[in-house]
């Protein structure tokens, strides 16, 4: 089982730039959208991460499976509040506009009546949604694809992240490959016995107990295998001192840019929240298919 | 996390934090709740983070949050191991019995929580998310990340008590002050307006199916101690963790994506903690038991 980062070096302006600085920028960008619900405001967000989607070169063919898993959950989770209503942002419109009214239809069994009314504003907050979720969905799949797993450690770090955390997150994504291959040997060697994953048979507790020839193995082999690589660590005094890193990051004009952006960005959306500005915008056309 | 300077950085962070949302909540105050209400999520995660320092702060000179060579091993070789079962288990085709998933890979924070404590659990499930995504390619989610996190840090605050025993007793008093005090609230308050209907309904009957669950909780402890005191803790525990841990990023949800209190419980909450509680109850004492007989055999 080959175990591969989807990271690849495609020397693309997104991926010359600091690592710390993008993550600050994809935080910004996540606090400062959800502080609205005007559609208008959103669709700025939206277009921002889809240019830093397409300035990182990502192919269709690379995201596709991801896409697809994606767009449905966002379906599924807009479809269900607009069925059940808003929730925590009940502040984001007070008065609806009717356009169509569905049931009441009356469940035999349970004797529950379900009611669905379509208005204006529910319609336009789903639509609000989908658009946020995807301008947040669309900065969060750029990373994965963008940001060298090896600089992870480094990145943690100048963000500050303390040393030992830094230096357990690079181990980390170094251990990876060494246990995607203990993994494959274990599955091969519990299929030569005769066990096979895509057939579990039984009830739940049965299937899920039959994981467990796969699962057992692997850990506890990795955590023997860790002592002596914390044998190995302490006779080399690792954490007496402060550490030194293989990679080095040095903020470049063009990551304070970016830095100050990100803070302008957020910044501005505070101001703009606390002043009123981005609250649900219906279009008049909305309005008028309401009656209103 | 161990000496003076880490202790001292903590603090200012704290302080920092109280200050922050002291502030959200005197402009909440002064512009009569509704102008602010867009800064409230990180208000949220601010007194989440608080009630995660209080804890810390409470029990600092406690063993269970030292961090030597021995704990950023482990934090890694959690971390990878979640993130890598994550990816292959999503990656292979499993099959499902009705709607619960098998998603064993959620034992993992918490036996690494439960056996070497709550900081290698909470990086176990935060930094183990991290990496599981960066391999699928989904992305990064912060508050997903944070409550992988608290669902291996809760298992790990088993530590903080002399013993297994009295972590069971707390757990037990915990359980029954937090149903009595829901149940409570919902017979003083008992009609609110329906998630589904939106119109004024009773909540009654919610408030003896509280009950019952409650019941059915400490039932449960007294008798998975008859078996083994370990197992009753670290499924308890775990349980705990998971829906402290998933219940977090639901609910964050309802502010970072706009859903409705239904549709995080039933869309987020649901789905994803009931299929990894039963998946933890069984396969964590099993890892459990073999790593305890490892234990024994190498005598580490």
């Amino acid at each position: 089982m080959l175990i591969a980062w989807r990271y690849r070096d495609r020397d693309t302006i997104i991926q010359r730039l600091d690592p710390r600085a993008r993550i600050i920028f994809m935080l910004a960008m996540l606090f400062s959208v959800v502080q609205f619900w005007d559609l208008r405001i959103m669709l700025v967000f939206l277009g921002i991460a889809f240019l830093q989607y397409g300035l990182a070169k990502l192919t269709w063919q690379e995201t596709r499976r991801v896409w697809i898993l994606v767009s449905m959950l966002i379906l599924i989770m807009t479809t269900l509040t607009f069925i059940t209503g808003r929730g925590g942002v009940q502040y984001a419109y007070h008065e609806e506009h009717v356009i169509t009214q569905l049931g009441p239809l009356s469940l035999p069994v349970v004797g529950w009546t379900l009611a669905l009314t379509i208005t204006a504003e529910k319609t336009i907050f789903a639509v609000s949604q989908l658009v946020r979720m995807y301008a947040i969905t669309t900065m969060a799949i750029t990373i994965p694809y963008t940001v060298d797993p090896s600089l992870y450690g480094v990145t943690f770090r100048g963000l500050g992240l303390p040393d030992k955390f830094a230096y357990a997150m690079d181990l980390a994504f170094r251990f990876v490959p060494t246990l995607g291959r203990d993994f494959s040997i274990t599955l091969d060697a519990q299929r030569a016995r005769g066990y096979e994953v895509e057939k579990l048979s039984g009830g739940l507790i049965a299937q899920i107990r039959k994981l467990a020839p796969l699962l057992v193995p692997v850990t506890i082999n990795a955590i023997v295998g860790a002592e002596d690589i914390i044998d190995a660590m302490d006779l080399r005094a690792f954490g007496v001192g402060p550490r030194t890193w293989v990679h080095r990051l040095t903020y470049q004009a063009r990551d304070k840019v970016l830095i100050a952006i990100s803070a302008f960005i957020f910044a501005g959306s505070t101001v703009l929240s606390f002043l009123g500005v981005g609250n649900l915008w219906v279009p008049r056309a909305f309005l008028r298919l309401a009656g209103g | 996390m161990t000496g003076q300077p880490g202790t001292n950085r903590t603090l200012i962070w704290f302080i920092v934090l109280v200050v922050f949302v002291l502030l959200l909540a005197l402009a909440s105050i002064l512009t009569g709740g509704q102008r602010i209400s867009g800064v409230a999520p990180i208000g949220v995660t601010a007194v989440g983070l608080i009630l995660v320092f209080g804890v810390y702060l409470l029990t600092a000179e406690n063993d269970a949050w030292a961090v030597g060579t021995r704990e950023v091993v482990y934090m890694a070789i959690g971390a990878a191991l979640y993130g890598v079962f994550n990816w292959i288990f999503n990656t292979i085709p499993m099959p499902s019995v009705s709607q619960v998933a098998l998603r064993p890979s959620v034992c993992i924070p918490i036996f690494f929580g439960y056996v070497f404590g709550p900081v290698v659990g909470f990086f176990t499930g935060a930094v183990g998310n991290i990496l599981g995504d960066f391999l699928t390619g989904w992305g990064v989610f912060p508050a997903w990340d944070i409550g992988n996190g608290l669902m291996g840090m809760v298992p790990g605050l088993v530590l903080l008590f002399i013993n297994k025993r009295r972590s069971l007793n707390f757990l037990t008093i915990l359980v029954a002050v937090l149903i009595l005090l829901t149940a409570g609230l919902i017979f003083i308050n008992p009609e609110v307006v329906g998630p589904w209907t939106g119109e004024i309904e009773s909540f009654q009957l919610w408030a003896w199916i509280f009950m019952v669950g409650g019941a059915v909780v400490i039932a449960s402890r007294f008798v998975l101690e008859r078996f083994s005191v370990d197992m009753a803790a670290v499924n308890l525990w775990g349980t705990l963790g998971i829906i402290v841990g998933i219940g977090f990023a639901s609910i964050a949800d309802i502010w970072i994506n706009g859903y409705s209190f239904a549709t995080a419980i039933i869309g987020e909450f649901a789905p994803a903690a009931g299929p990894n509680i039963v998946n933890s109850m069984i396969l964590t004492p099993i890892l459990l038991a073999a790593y305890e007989a490892v234990q024994a055999r190498t005598g580490r």
